[in-house]
C-alpha cells in the first residue's frame, strides 16, 4: 500500500514500527524479565534491561504464598462453564435469528444486543441483591451465571453473523429429508460452525477470565476465588508489595488465555470483527 | 388413509417443510421454532440483564442503604442531591477525559498500528499475532504491568526518564493527579490497541489495491494516498471503532481500580468506580443507582449508533 523506496518513507515508516512496537511489547518484556529476577536485582533504582542471573525464587513464593493453584483452578472452572453457558445461548439465539424470519425476531435481537448499554456496576447493584435471595451469593454458578452479561450479546450477533452464511440449501434439503429443525441444527449445521464455535466460547472464556468487578465482589470467600480478584488481594499494598511475586503471579495466571489465543487467534479476530467491517 | 398419505407426501416433496411447520402452516411453524430457539438467550437476558437494570431503575428513586435496610420511595431526592454535590459531577468531567483520551489516543495508534502491519515484511504474521498479547492479558495482570512500570521507587518509567535527564527526581506518578490520570489512560491505551488494530486491519483489506496502484502512476505520493484513499475508505471503520471505544471506556472499571482505586483522593474516579465505591463501599444502593442511571444516558447515544450500524440488513 505504501512505497516504501524513498529513504525519508522507509525512516518513518521504520520509526512507527519502532515506537508503537517498542509500547506494545515492552512492558511484556519487563514483565517477565522482573519475575525472572532476584529481589537484588530487581529492586534497583537503575533497573538492568535483562536478567544479570536468572533467579525462580519468585515462581516459588507466587506459588507458596496465598493460593495462586487454588484459584487458578476455580478460574478454569468457572470460566470453562461460563464460556460454555454463553456459547449454547449464544449458538440457539444467533441460529434463530440467522435462518428464520418471524415477528418479534428484530425487536429481540435489539434487545439482546443492547445490553451493552448497561454498565456491568450498574447491574451489579441489583445483581448482588438478586444471587443472594436465590442464595447463589459467593458460589461459582453464582458467578457462571452473572458472567454471561459480558459475551452475551457479541457473542449472538459473531454467531448470528456466521450462520447467515451456512447455506439454506443444506438446510433445505435436511427438511426435504424430513428431519425436525433441532436435528437439523445439531447434526448438520454445528459440526460445519466449529471454527465459530470454537472463537465464540474463547471469546466467553477470556471475558470471564480476565474479569475483576463480578469476581471480586460476588465471590468473598478465599477459597473460591478466582486468579483476577486473587492476584490483586495476594499483592496489591503499595508500601510492601512483593512486585517480583506479582509478575511470577501474573504471568503464570496469563498463561492459559495466551496459549489459547496463540493457536487460535487467527480465526478469532475473523470473528470478533464480523458485522463491524460491512 | 392412503389419500391422506398421498398428499402428506406430496406436501413433503413439493415444499420441504419441517414436521412442526407443517403444524398450522408454514409461518407458524417458523414463529413456534424461531422462539423455541431463542428461548434459552431470552430467559438469560431477562434473569442477568433486564431484570436487575430494572431493580436498579427502581432503586433510584429510593432511600437505600445501611440505616434504611428496606428500599423507601423518596421520588427525586437522589437526583436532587446529584445535582448538588460537587463531588459527582468531578466524576462526568473526570470520566468525560478518561473517555476523551483513552479513545482518542488507541485510535491514532491503532490505527497506526493498522498501516504498519498491512505493509507485506518478513515476519508480519508474527508481529499481528503478537500484537493481540496485551488484550488477552487479564486486566489483574494490566495493572501490575503498569503500576510496576510506574513505580515511584524501582520503577522503569522514573529510571528511564531520570537517566535521560527529563526529571529531576523519581517522581511518585500514581500520587500525583495528572500522573494517576496518565497511569490509567496509557494501561487502557496499550490494551485496547490489538482490538482498534484488528478493526482496522479488517477494514483494510477491502482497499481496492488498482485505484492505489492507479494514483500512483498518477503521481500520487504515500501522504496523498492515505489521506485520498486508505481514510476515507476506512470512514465507517473509524465510527465503529469509536462508539466501541468510547462505549467500553465509559464502561472501563477493572485496570482503574486495580492501579489507582480511583485515587489519589478522587483524581481517577470515573462513574464505573464512583457507583462501584457509593454500593459496595458505603453502601448506599439508592445513590449508586442514580449516578448508574445517569451513567447509562452517557452511554445512550454511543449504544444507539452501535446497534443501528449492526442492525443494517438484519
Amino acid at each position: 500500500m505504501l512505497d516504501l523506496s524513498a529513504p525519508l518513507a522507509r525512516g518513518i515508516f521504520l520509526l512507527v514500527l519502532a515506537v508503537i512496537g517498542l509500547f506494545l511489547f515492552f512492558p511484556i518484556y519487563w514483565l517477565a524479565i522482573s519475575a525472572l529476577k532476584g529481589n537484588a536485582e530487581l529492586y534497583r533504582i537503575d533497573p538492568t534491561f535483562y536478567p544479570h542471573a536468572l533467579s525462580w525464587e519468585h515462581f516459588a513464593t507466587a506459588f507458596g504464598r496465598g493460593k495462586l493453584l487454588l484459584h487458578l483452578q476455580n478460574s478454569l472452572v468457572v470460566s470453562g462453564s461460563a464460556a460454555a453457558l454463553n456459547t449454547a445461548l449464544a449458538m440457539y439465539a444467533g441460529y434463530s435469528f440467522a435462518k428464520f424470519r418471524f415477528a418479534g425476531r428484530r425487536p429481540v435481537m435489539l434487545m439482546l444486543l443492547s445490553a451493552q448499554v448497561f454498565p456491568f456496576g450498574l447491574l451489579l447493584i441489583s445483581l448482588y441483591p438478586i444471587m443472594s435471595s436465590l442464595g447463589l451469593l459467593d458460589t461459582r454458578p453464582g458467578l457462571v451465571i452473572a458472567s454471561i452479561v459480558f459475551a452475551l450479546p457479541v457473542s449472538t450477533y459473531m454467531l448470528y453473523s456466521y450462520f447467515s452464511q451456512v447455506p439454506d440449501e443444506l438446510i433445505e434439503a435436511a427438511r426435504a429429508d424430513g428431519a425436525g429443525e433441532l436435528r437439523i441444527f445439531h447434526t448438520i449445521v454445528l459440526p460445519v460452525s466449529i471454527p465459530a464455535l470454537v472463537t465464540v466460547f474463547l471469546y466467553g472464556f477470556m471475558w470471564s477470565w480476565n474479569d475483576l468487578l463480578y469476581a471480586m465482589t460476588l465471590i468473598v470467600s478465599e477459597d473460591k476465588r478466582t486468579v483476577g480478584p486473587g492476584l490483586l488481594l495476594s499483592y496489591l499494598n503499595e508500601t510492601n508489595a512483593d512486585w517480583g511475586g506479582a509478575m511470577a503471579a501474573s504471568l503464570v495466571a496469563s498463561l492459559p488465555v495466551v496459549v489459547a489465543f496463540a493457536i487460535l487467534q487467527r480465526w478469532f479476530i475473523q470473528g470478533v470483527t464480523a458485522g463491524a467491517v460491512k | 388413509m392412503a389419500v391422506h398419505d398421498m398428499s402428506a407426501s406430496t406436501a413433503q416433496t413439493t415444499f420441504p417443510v419441517s414436521a412442526l411447520a407443517r403444524r398450522g402452516g408454514l409461518k407458524a411453524g417458523e414463529r413456534r421454532i424461531g422462539w423455541l430457539f431463542l428461548l434459552p438467550a431470552v430467559a438469560a437476558f431477562v434473569l442477568v440483564i433486564a431484570v436487575p437494570f430494572l431493580r436498579a431503575l427502581g432503586y433510584a428513586f429510593t432511600r437505600y442503604d445501611l440505616q434504611t435496610p428496606e428500599p423507601v420511595f423518596i421520588g427525586l431526592g437522589n437526583f436532587r442531591a446529584l445535582a448538588a454535590s460537587p463531588e459527582v459531577l468531578g466524576s462526568f468531567v473526570t470520566t468525560l477525559l478518561y473517555v476523551v483520551l483513552a479513545t482518542g489516543f488507541t485510535v491514532i495508534l491503532g490505527l497506526a498500528w493498522a498501516i504498519v502491519l498491512n505493509q507485506t515484511f518478513r515476519g508480519r504474521a508474527a508481529l499481528r499475532a503478537m500484537s493481540l498479547l496485551p488484550w488477552v492479558l487479564p486486566s489483574t495482570v494490566c495493572a501490575f504491568v503498569w503500576g510496576w512500570i510506574f513505580n515511584s521507587r524501582f520503577g522503569l518509567l522514573n529510571a528511564v526518564l531520570l537517566d535521560l535527564g527529563l526529571i529531576p527526581f523519581p517522581t511518585a506518578w500514581l500520587s500525583t493527579t495528572s500522573g494517576a490520570m496518565s497511569a490509567i489512560v496509557v494501561t487502557k491505551v496499550w490494551l485496547s490497541i490489538p482490538l482498534y488494530m484488528s478493526f482496522f486491519l479488517a477494514g483494510l483489506q477491502g482497499l481496492d489495491r488498482e485505484q492505489i496502484d492507479a494514483a500512483r502512476v498518477d503521481g500520487a505520493g504515500n501522504l496523498a494516498i492515505l489521506r485520498d484513499h486508505v481514510l476515507p475508505h476506512l470512514r465507517p471503520v473509524l465510527l465503529v471503532v469509536v462508539v466501541l471505544g468510547v462505549i467500553g471506556n465509559l464502561q472501563q472499571f477493572d485496570t482503574i481500580f486495580a492501579l489507582t482505586g480511583g485515587g489519589p483522593v478522587r483524581a481517577t474516579t470515573v462513574l464505573s468506580i464512583e457507583v462501584y465505591r457509593r454500593a459496595f463501599d458505603q453502601w448506599d444502593v439508592g445513590m449508586a443507582a442514580a449516578i448508574g442511571l445517569l451513567w447509562v444516558a452517557t452511554i445512550l447515544p454511543a449504544a444507539y449508533l452501535y446497534l443501528r450500524h449492526l442492525l443494517k440488513g438484519v
